[in-house]
C-alpha cells in the first residue's frame, strides 16, 4: 500500500491549543480572585454553572490533555501508590493522582465537585473518592438510564429537573450566590447555537472527499466539553463551519486521495494521536464518530432547565442500546462507510461493554467490516502499537478487496 | 420439599431447585442483584430466583477486562432462560448496567431493567425509585397477568422480613467476640434462601440445629465485597487459621440487614428499605458504607478485614483505598485480594490468608 504525503489539519482547528491555554488562564484569575471552581465530569450542567457563576473544569479534559502532551504517567503513578488499582480508568487515575499530589499545574483546586452519573458508574467512585481526599461538597446526580424517550417526559425527566432545581439551592447557600433565570437563557441560547453548528459542520463531512478528519473532530470538540454558553465557543464553531464550508466548495478532502470512508467507535487514543495519521496516510478517513457528535444537544431556550435535564439525560452512553445502534446504523447509510473501527478501551467499561453486540448488528445489518482493538485512552503503558498497526494493516486490506 | 440437608447443599448447584420448579410448573424470575424486592416478585405469585456465577465461565461477547462475575452471570442467564419466565437486571454498576444492553439483544424472555439512583440518600431518589418499582410491579402483572394487590404484597413483605429476621438472627450469633456459628454455615443458608420458596426456607430453618462445625481458625476477621456464591472463599479463610465473623457482601448482611416496615403505602415502604439499606460499593454515600463496615467490625470485634475484589470490579478497587485509611485510623489491618477465577487461584489465595492472619497473630 503506497503511502499519502502528510495529511493537514484544518486552520480552525490549530486555534484549539489556544483556547485551552485561556481557558486555563481564565480558571486562574477565578481562583485568585476566590470565585468558586467546580471540578465536573463532561455531561454536567455546565449552563447552569456558568448561571450560578461557578467556574467548571473538567477533569476528564486535564486527563486527555496530560496525556496527549505526555505527562500523564506521575499522576496515574501518584494514584498508584495511594493505592489505586491500574485497572481502574485512566482519567480518573490521572485526578486523583493530581488530587493528591498537590494540584500544582494547570487545574486550580475545586471549591465544590459536581457529577450527574450518565456516562458511566464510575463517575460515582471517582467523585466520592475525590470528595474523601479533598474534603469538599460533592454534587451527585444521577440521571437514569433513558429505556425509550418516553423517558424525556416522565418521571425520569421530572426527576432530573428537580435535581437541577436542588443544585441551584445548594449552590446558593453554600457559595452566597444568586440564580439569574435571565442569564441562564442567554447561556442557553449560546450552547444551543455552538450546538447547531457542530453538528451542521459534521454533516459536511458527508461530503466525498470528507473536509474534516478525526485528527480535527477529536480536538475541535473541546469548546463543547466546558465551554458551553460563551460567545467564543460560538465564534470558534461559526469559523470552523466556514472552513469546512469553503473545504466542500473547493472539493478538498482533508487527505489526498480518499480511498476509504472510515467510522470510529470510541474514545480516542490521546498518546497515540499519530494512529489516526497512520490510516490517513493510507487514504483511510475517519467520517464519522459517536463520540463527536455526543457533545452536541439542540436546547429550547424556553425551557432552559427541561432542555439541560434532556441533555444531561440523552448524552451518548446514557440512552437505550436499541436508540444507540439505531444511530449507528444510519450513519453508516448517511456518511457511506466502508468499515468500521471499534476501540474497546479499558479505561471505559461502559462503552466497551457492549461493543461486541453492537459490532454484531454492523456486520448483520450491512456487511460493514470492523477492526476491534484493545488499549487504553489515557494511559500509554497498555499500547501495543506494533499489534495494533498490524491489525490496521490487514483490516485496510480486507477494505481494499473489496 | 427440600430437606434441611438439601437446603445446605444447594451452593454446589443451585440449578438443581430450578429444575424442580421446571418439573412443577412454577414461574420463575431470574434476579441479579440485592437491590431488586423479590416482595414484588412472590406478591405476583413468582418464585425469585438469584441468578449466580457459579457453573459459568465468562462470557465471550464481554471484553476480557470487564469484572468477571458479571460476565459469569451474564453467561448463566444465557444458560438458563429456559428455566426462567422472566429477567430482572439491576443498574447498579457499570457491568452490570450493559450485561443488560446484552441481554436485550440475546434473550426472548421478558426482561426489566430496575434503575437503582446511585445517590441512594437524596428525597427525590427516594420518589423516583417508588417510582420505579410502580414500573416493576406494572412489568409483573402485565407480563404474567397476576394483579398484585395490597394483600399480598403485605403477606409478601411480612415473609420476608420474617426471613431476614431468621438470617440476621443466625448472623448475630457470633457478636460480641462470640464464636458461635462458622460463616461457611451462615452463608450456605443465606444463598438457600435467596433460591429456595420463602415459606418453605422459613420453616426448614427452624427445624435445623445449628451446630457450629468447628473447622476454623481463632482470628476474627470481617469479609468485606461484593457477591460470593463460590463458598471455597469462605472456606479457605477459615482453613487459614481465620473466623468470618461479620461481612458486607450482597449475598450476605446487606442481603438481610434492614426490614420493609409498615406504612400506609407498600410500595414507598419498599422503596425506603431498598434504597435506604446500607449501600452497595456501587452507590452513595461512601461515608455510610464506611460506617457501616466500622460498625461491623466493632459489633463483632474483628481483628482484621479481607477483601475479596473480583479483578476488574471498579466499585471495589475504589472503595479498598478508602476502607484502608479508615480502617488504619482504627489500627485494623487489611489485605486487598484480587482474584478473577477463585478455584484456579484457591492456592494463592490461601497463601495470601495465611500470611495475613498469622501476621494479625493466628
Amino acid at each position: 500500500m503506497s503511502l499519502q504525503k502528510r495529511s493537514p489539519i484544518l486552520q480552525t482547528t490549530k486555534k484549539i491549543p489556544e483556547l485551552i491555554m485561556e481557558y486555563f488562564s481564565k480558571a486562574s484569575e477565578t481562583k485568585a480572585q476566590n470565585k468558586p471552581i467546580a471540578w465536573i465530569t463532561v455531561f454536567t450542567p455546565v449552563e447552569l454553572l456558568r448561571a450560578l457563576d461557578i467556574y467548571p473544569i473538567a477533569p476528564e479534559h486535564f486527563g486527555a490533555m496530560c496525556s496527549a502532551r505526555g505527562f500523564i504517567l506521575d499522576f496515574l503513578e501518584e494514584a498508584e501508590r495511594n493505592g489505586y488499582s491500574q485497572n481502574l480508568c485512566s482519567y480518573s487515575r490521572c485526578t486523583l493522582g493530581y488530587a493528591l499530589s498537590g494540584m500544582n499545574g494547570l487545574m486550580p483546586s475545586p471549591d465544590f465537585l459536581v457529577t450527574f452519573r450518565n456516562s458511566c458508574d464510575v463517575y460515582v467512585k471517582w467523585w466520592q473518592s475525590l470528595h474523601n481526599h479533598l474534603g469538599i461538597p460533592l454534587f451527585l446526580g444521577e440521571t437514569p438510564y433513558v429505556l425509550t424517550l418516553e423517558d424525556l417526559n416522565n418521571y425520569v425527566l421530572d426527576y432530573v429537573v428537580k435535581q437541577l432545581e436542588q443544585l441551584i439551592t445548594i449552590t446558593e447557600e453554600k457559595f452566597g450566590l444568586k440564580f439569574d433565570m435571565e442569564r441562564l437563557v442567554n447561556i442557553v441560547k449560546l450552547s444551543d447555537k455552538a450546538s447547531e453548528l457542530w453538528l451542521e459542520t459534521l454533516k459536511l463531512r458527508r461530503a466525498k472527499p470528507c473536509p474534516l478528519g478525526g485528527r480535527d473532530s477529536a480536538s475541535d470538540i473541546f469548546p463543547l466539553v466546558v465551554m458551553q454558553g460563551t460567545e467564543e465557543a460560538v465564534k470558534f464553531y461559526e469559523e470552523l463551519l466556514r472552513e469546512a464550508k469553503d473545504k466542500v466548495a473547493k472539493n478538498e478532502g482533508i487527505i489526498e486521495n480518499e480511498k476509504f470512508r472510515l467510522l470510529f467507535d470510541g474514545i480516542w487514543l490521546w498518546y497515540a494521536f499519530d494512529l489516526i495519521k497512520y490510516f490517513e496516510d493510507r487514504g483511510a478517513v475517519f467520517v464519522y464518530e459517536p463520540y463527536s457528535e455526543a457533545w452536541a444537544c439542540r436546547l429550547d431556550p424556553s425551557k432552559p432547565l427541561e432542555s439541560i435535564a434532556r441533555k444531561i439525560l440523552t448524552m451518548g452512553l446514557n440512552v437505550s442500546i436499541d436508540l444507540r445502534i439505531e444511530r449507528f446504523l444510519k450513519s453508516i447509510k448517511e456518511y457511506e462507510i466502508d468499515g468500521a473501527v471499534l476501540f474497546s478501551n479499558r479505561s471505559c467499561k461502559s462503552w466497551s461493554g457492549p461493543q461486541l453486540v453492537t459490532a454484531e448488528a454492523l456486520s448483520r445489518k450491512f456487511n460493514v467490516p470492523y477492526l476491534l482493538f484493545e488499549a487504553d485512552m489515557a494511559d500509554p503503558r497498555q499500547y501495543a502499537e506494533a499489534q495494533i498497526k498490524n491489525r490496521i494493516d490487514a483490516f485496510l486490506e480486507v477494505l481494499e478487496e473489496r | 420439599m427440600i430437606t434441611p440437608s438439601d437446603m445446605q447443599d444447594l451452593y454446589k448447584n443451585p440449578v438443581a431447585v430450578l429444575r424442580r420448579y421446571k418439573d412443577s410448573e412454577v414461574k420463575v424470575i431470574g434476579y441479579t442483584c440485592s437491590y431488586v424486592p423479590e416482595e414484588l416478585i412472590i406478591a405476583a405469585k413468582l418464585q425469585p430466583y438469584r441468578v449466580s456465577n457459579i457453573g459459568a465461565s465468562t462470557s465471550a461477547l464481554t471484553p476480557s477486562f470487564v469484572c468477571p462475575f458479571a460476565s459469569a452471570t451474564l453467561e448463566n442467564i444465557l444458560k438458563l432462560e429456559d428455566f426462567v419466565s422472566g429477567i430482572v437486571v439491576a443498574h447498579t454498576c457499570d457491568p452490570m448496567w450493559r450485561l443488560y444492553d446484552i441481554l436485550q439483544k440475546k434473550v426472548d424472555k421478558p426482561l426489566f431493567l430496575l434503575r437503582v439512583p446511585h445517590n441512594t440518600d437524596s428525597e427525590l431518589s427516594l420518589d423516583f425509585f417508588r417510582m420505579e418499582l410502580i414500573r416493576f410491579k406494572e412489568f409483573l402483572e402485565e407480563n404474567f397477568g397476576e394483579k398484585i394487590d395490597g394483600k399480598d404484597l403485605l403477606s409478601s413483605i411480612e415473609l420476608c422480613n420474617k426471613t431476614r429476621n431468621l438470617l440476621k438472627n443466625i448472623y448475630m450469633l457470633n457478636s460480641g467476640g462470640k464464636y458461635k456459628i462458622n460463616a461457611f454455615e451462615r452463608f450456605q443458608l443465606t444463598l438457600a434462601s435467596m433460591w429456595m420458596p420463602k415459606t418453605e426456607f422459613n420453616a426448614q430453618i427452624k427445624t435445623l440445629s445449628l451446630n457450629n462445625n468447628e473447622n476454623y481458625g481463632n482470628v476474627r476477621l470481617h469479609v468485606n465485597g461484593t457477591a460470593i456464591y463460590d463458598l471455597n472463599l469462605i472456606k479457605v479463610i477459615e482453613e487459614s487459621g481465620g473466623f468470618v465473623a461479620s461481612d458486607d457482601l450482597c449475598t450476605g448482611s446487606r442481603y438481610f440487614w434492614s426490614n420493609v416496615e409498615k406504612l400506609n403505602d407498600p410500595i414507598l415502604a419498599l422503596a425506603h428499605r431498598y434504597l435506604r439499606r446500607t449501600p452497595c460499593p456501587s452507590n452513595g454515600p461512601l461515608e455510610q458504607r464506611l460506617e457501616y463496615i466500622e460498625f461491623m467490625v466493632k459489633e463483632f470485634k474483628a481483628q482484621g478485614v479481607v477483601t475479596f475484589a473480583e479483578r476488574f470490579c471498579d466499585p471495589i478497587l475504589y472503595d479498598s483505598v478508602h476502607i484502608r485509611n479508615m480502617l488504619s485510623k482504627n489500627g485494623i489491618p487489611i489485605t486487598v485480594i484480587d482474584y478473577e477465577n477463585p478455584t484456579q487461584e484457591i492456592g494463592r489465595i490461601k497463601n495470601r490468608l495465611e500470611a495475613f492472619i498469622e501476621s494479625i497473630g493466628g
